[in-house]
């Protein structure tokens, strides 16, 4: 399983100034005028301290009263201070997502967003963060419509089917985030579909510290990451075991048992028992042991991505994600030699890496020819998986599982013609 | 390096009690504005306090009150509002009770975000209402207290807000579990240990901020006379506090003494033209009936001019040449509306608009109505001396010479008493003078000394018979005070043909060491009279009460004269705030802002100036010095100051940190050893001026040590063996290389 992955960098906020140079007119400046990406909006209670302040303000030019100018004064000051906190409350705020892929499509993910305080002495208070989790648009790039060629465009419906495809949360940070201090917020969602997946720290927000005035800052900190296919349930045909053939495929994988394969660098995480001390001693840095796994004979899987053949979105949907459950399936059994979709070179299955590559692929899969102006139809041997396999696979033809659609919305799986497992 | 200690938070429960204990704090600080407010709601007041205060020990009891009486409290408040306004008739002090009901119900129920807030506009506005009816110091002070409060009120608001977001809204109903279990000595001790002293510093940093800012604000805030002054005060009826009316009964004057307050400070621009014994003028008696002086109605239609709605007024006197002497009177509310003058004058102008009327001759002003707040004018050009000419009475005087004294021009003629008592004052009047035909000012000494027989005391005793309360006492020797001296020289004056007549206000005052102005107070008040000379055709002041000093000559002024008055006393330094609160803050207008802008301008030219010339002055010397025959004492003098100059950049260099870091930044940088030893391998490395791979690995190492985070240390002891060995090394290189 891949690390988690975060950000290289904390990301700060505009209040901290690290993006700009100072200068006094900059400063001047965004006294009066918010920078780019800020939004400052009165909240009940500063609209009520404007009304305030107006109708103070109308009094004492009315009466020319002194009294009235003070306390006029003091709200205005009062106004000023709120904006200095707030400015004092951002400042020294750092935050960085924090993605633990691999994500599932239909399976809780979580994002999380490390926060931390650089000020020295000064906590930061009552922050919230707008979180945005949004497909990554894998067609062609959008192309830019003006008032004439955009005209019939529905950008209602655009903008609605874009909403529901994205999700979006609020962490709020509720307690006091100390200085010099670091924490960590935690959002979870359930990403819809597979594929590349952005997300995105949309802004900041805060009402610190008297409720006045509700300050939004854009982040602008992105993370991408894959999501892998949902896992489906399937069922097996009583052929599905790997059998086992003269000349059959062996295969060598790294594993926990068997001969001495090879020795590598210490990893963290690697067993001490692993540690082969002699090989060590000798070129001063730790080497482990690599094991050969028990080797077996094992499938191979060919995904082939046909829009002929795969005509239905959701049929072409589960064909991906059966064959994603079945070569995770495969791969915990040992069971799994090697991985191709269409005409790509076939890849070996050895480790765990070997997988995760092949589901990363599995996650960008678009049917094939989609684009194409005609699409042959399939061929009667095709449909029981006894296709042209690829170049790398040729020798490879036993045990090779391929897939079919199966009735309208269903998706077999056939080794060596042979159906094995139905989704 | 050691682990700083986290400090605890705190949870929901404790800031709902914070906020539930800054809201009553804040109820209570709004309603004691009645404490000054003169308004009748002492009632209402003290419910409040007494109610919010219970509720404050124990926050559990408004759950006991039943939920339909909630519904009931906003058609009750507003029955009560219109009873209010139409038994009293008086808009403003039924919108203030009305304020104070508000707070009552809001400050012993349980309060959500928008109640908060309505306490928050509430107080604001029963303070902002005292503070315009009553000008007074107090609001400086109970603003800034309440806009502490307001702030950290907020600010628990806002943190109470963000610690209940996405936990879901709490059910409303019954006690909520922060009242239940309230224990405020516990809070007391939670919230002392969540506190960090230096952001508490940083918070009264911040504040004292705001109160600059808001008085830089107050200077910067353009001002334009909108001659329009009415506000507040119209929605008011105003009663008089003290006894300066135009009926004085004897005893009035002496009451107004008791009251130890401040009446009215005065400013003047050339203290030597302060006299030595001044008397303040504000009200003319001229008729006696009835054991009683009064200002005649004759007399005020005679004197004063029909009402004028102005905001300057001319006096009698015309400008001299010379640079203007002005006097800037702060006369506090509740004295008079007759304003206390020294006598004629140039030209007189109000702060704001004003309605009243002008006695030229008598040299008096009358405002229509008592001020119900503070009155600021500036008098220029006034007469200090102890007379007061009056063509206009000198010339009826000569026209009706022969006229009986019932004659009502002539009322300063008429003695008010029965024949009896005439009989009798012509008869003390022979005796005083003996028969001789005096002059005025020899009368009025002789009278002075022949009074002088009565002793002084506020609490005389008037000999019971017939006839006239004052010729009773005059007859006798009891004891009196000044309103009695006053009278009975008045009276006598009459008997003996000279015109005469009572007039109140204050005499003499102190001078505020710390201020440096005038200051009257209630205990100044005083009664003399003034009699009319016919030679000079003005009216002389006359004291004579005992040792007042009345009839003596009027002309010392100076600092001289100030010295005897002067006040250093702790109530001296209040009042000398309130006069800088006048001063600065409610005399502030259009023109004040000129000034102080322009007196900003000068300063900083001014000590632009002065800095230009210090350093002109600095380099000739300087100069003047190098220039000078050079010998060994000289030059090692300039080489303990390059060795001072080059001690101070290495100190500035190395222990600046040490300084303005100390518990912030850089804390601990220097005091760890582990820095410091890494600091100290660096600088050995780097003496060496030429690098190996090996010695560039363990200064990358020994720079994390030195200035990275103590998480991405590596193991220090082990760098500095490292380090140790690259020295070696280095210093085996470097003597190869000789």
């Amino acid at each position: 399983m891949a690390d988690v992955t975060t950000s290289d960098e904390w990301d700060v906020s505009a209040a901290s100034g690290r993006r700009r140079r100072f200068t006094w007119n900059a400063l001047l400046w965004a006294m009066v005028y918010p920078q780019r990406g800020q939004r400052i909006v009165p909240t009940v209670s500063g609209t009520l301290l404007i009304a305030l302040a107006l109708g103070i303000g109308s009094a004492a030019y009315n009466s020319a009263n002194n009294i009235l100018f003070i306390t006029l004064s003091l709200l205005l000051a009062c106004l000023i201070l709120s904006g200095v906190l707030s400015w004092l409350n951002f400042r020294g705020v750092a935050w960085r997502l924090e993605l633990a892929p691999p994500l599932r499509a239909g399976h809780e993910a979580v994002v999380g967003l490390g926060l931390r305080n650089r000020k020295p002495f000064l906590p930061t208070y009552g922050l919230w963060f707008d979180l945005v989790a949004r497909a990554v648009d894998q067609g062609p790039p959008a192309v830019a419509e003006s008032t004439i060629t955009g005209k019939g465009l529905d950008l209602r419906e655009m903008l609605a089917k874009a909403a529901k495809e994205e999700a979006r949360g609020q962490l709020f940070l509720r307690e006091r985030l100390d200085p010099r201090g670091v924490t960590r917020l935690e959002w979870r969602f359930q990403p819809v579909r597979r594929g590349r997946l952005r997300v995105e720290l949309a802004g900041i927000g805060s009402l610190f510290p008297f409720g006045f005035l509700r300050k939004t800052l854009s982040a602008e900190l992105v993370e991408e990451v894959t999501v892998w296919p949902a896992p489906v349930e399937y069922r097996r045909q009583g052929t599905a075991a790997a059998r086992r053939t003269a000349g059959g495929e062996r295969t060598a994988r790294a594993g926990s048992a068997g001969d001495l394969q090879a020795l590598r660098r210490y990893a963290t995480g690697d067993s001490h028992r692993l540690i082969h001390w002699k090989a060590s001693a000798r070129s001063r840095q730790l080497l482990v042991r690599q094991l050969a796994a028990e080797s077996a004979e094992g499938y191979s899987l060919w995904l082939r991505t046909d829009a002929s053949v795969w005509p239905r979105p959701e049929q072409f949907e589960l064909l991906v994600s059966f064959c994603a459950t079945l070569a995770e399936d495969l791969f915990r059994e040992g069971q799994l030699v090697a991985a191709a979709i269409d005409d790509e070179a076939p890849m070996p299955i050895r480790r765990v890496r070997d997988l995760e590559l092949f589901l990363d692929r599995l996650a960008a899969v678009q049917p094939r020819g989609e684009n194409l102006g005609g699409v042959s139809s399939p061929r009667e041997g095709s449909m029981r998986g006894e296709g042209t396999p690829p170049t790398g696979m040729a020798i490879k033809r036993k045990n090779m599982l391929t897939f079919v659609p199966d009735g309208a919305r269903g998706v077999a799986a056939y080794a060596d013609g042979e159906k094995t497992a139905t989704a | 390096m050691p682990m700083e200690r986290k400090r605890p938070q705190l949870n929901l429960d404790e800031l709902h009690q914070l906020k539930w204990l800054l809201g009553g704090v804040l109820v209570l600080l709004s309603v004691w504005t009645v404490f000054y407010l003169e308004f009748d709601a002492w009632t209402l007041m003290g419910l409040t306090t007494v109610a919010v205060s219970a509720t404050l020990v124990r926050p559990d009891w408004p759950a006991r009150v039943p939920a339909w009486t909630h519904r009931l409290v906003f058609p009750a408040v507003v029955a009560f509002f219109i009873g209010d306004l139409w038994v009293t008739g008086e808009v403003l002090p039924a919108v203030v009770r009305l304020d104070i009901l508000l707070l009552l119900y809001r400050g012993v129920s349980y309060r959500q975000k928008r109640d908060d807030l309505q306490v928050i506009v509430l107080g604001l506005f029963l303070i902002v209402v005292a503070g315009v009816l009553t000008v007074s110091l107090v609001f400086a002070a109970q603003i800034l207290v309440f806009t502490a409060c307001a702030l950290g009120f907020l600010l628990v608001i806002t943190l109470v807000e963000s610690a209940e977001k996405g936990a879901g809204k709490k059910v409303a109903n019954g006690t909520p579990s922060w009242a239940m279990h309230t224990r405020w000595r516990r809070l007391w001790v939670r919230v002392r240990e969540v506190t960090d002293w230096r952001v508490v510093a940083l918070g009264a940093a911040l504040f004292a901020g705001v109160v600059v800012v808001s008085a830089l604000l107050f200077l910067a805030i353009p001002r334009f006379q909108l001659e329009n002054s009415l506000f507040l005060e119209r929605f008011v009826s105003k009663k008089a506090r003290s006894g300066f009316n135009e009926t004085i009964k004897f005893g009035d004057v002496t009451d107004i003494q008791q009251d130890t307050s401040v009446a009215a400070s005065v400013d003047v621009t050339d203290r030597t033209q302060i006299p030595a014994n001044p008397y303040w003028r504000m009200l003319v008696l001229d008729e006696y009936r009835d054991g009683t002086f009064r200002l005649s109605p004759t007399l005020r239609r005679a004197a004063f001019t029909p009402e004028r709605t102005e905001t300057a007024l001319r006096g009698a006197l015309r400008p001299v040449l010379g640079e203007p002497v002005y006097w800037t009177f702060y006369l506090e509310s509740g004295i008079s509306r007759y304003l206390p003058l020294l006598g004629s004058f140039e030209q007189l102008r109000f702060r704001e608009t004003q309605n009243f009327r002008f006695g030229e001759e008598l040299g008096l002003v009358a405002l229509r109505e008592e001020p119900a707040t503070m009155t600021a004018y500036r008098v220029e050009g006034l007469s200090t001396g102890g007379t007061l000419p009056d063509a206009a009475f000198a010339k009826s005087l000569k026209e009706h010479k022969k006229s009986t004294p019932k004659s009502d021009t002539l009322l300063m003629l008429r003695l008010g008493v029965g024949a009896a008592d005439r009989a009798l004052l012509e008869q003390r009047v022979k005796e005083i003078t003996g028969g001789a035909e005096l002059t005025t000012g020899e009368f009025a000494r002789r009278v002075d000394v022949w009074l002088g027989r009565h002793p002084y005391s506020l609490s005389p005793r008037i000999p019971d018979g017939p006839g006239d309360p004052l010729v009773r006492w005059m007859s006798s020797e009891e004891g009196g005070h000044c309103e009695l001296f006053a009278g009975s020289f008045v009276l006598l004056a009459r008997a003996a043909g000279f015109p005469a007549r009572v007039v109140t206000g204050f005499k003499g005052g102190t001078w505020n060491a710390y201020s440096g102005n005038f200051t009257l107070r209630n205990s100044d008040a005083h009664a003399w009279c003034e009699i009319f000379d016919r030679a000079t055709g003005a009216w002389l002041r006359a004291d004579p009460t005992l040792g007042a000093g009345g009839t003596q000559p009027h002309g010392a002024k100076g600092e001289a004269t100030l010295a005897r008055r002067t006040d250093r006393s702790w109530s001296a330094r209040f009042d000398s705030l309130r006069v800088f609160w006048y001063r600065r803050i409610v005399n502030f207008d259009q023109r004040s802002q000129v000034e102080t802008l322009k007196a900003m301008k000068e300063a900083t030219e001014n000590s632009g100036r002065q800095l230009r010339a210090l350093l002109t002055a600095a380099v000739e010397r300087i100069k003047a010095w190098l220039a000078g025959p050079w010998d060994v004492r000289r030059v090692a003098k300039l080489l303990a100051l390059a060795a001072g100059l080059a001690g101070a950049g290495w100190a500035w260099r190395n222990f600046r940190l040490g300084i303005f870091g100390a518990g912030t930044r850089r804390r601990g940088a220097k005091d760890d050893p582990v820095r410091r030893e890494a600091g100290v391998w660096l600088r050995r490395i780097a003496d060496f001026g030429y690098r190996t791979p090996d010695t560039l690995a363990v200064m990358e190492e020994l720079q994390r040590l030195r200035f990275g985070a103590p998480a991405t240390w590596p193991e220090p002891e082990a760098v500095f063996r490292r380090a140790r060995q690259a020295v070696r090394e280095l210093r085996r290189r470097a003597g190869a290389r000789k």
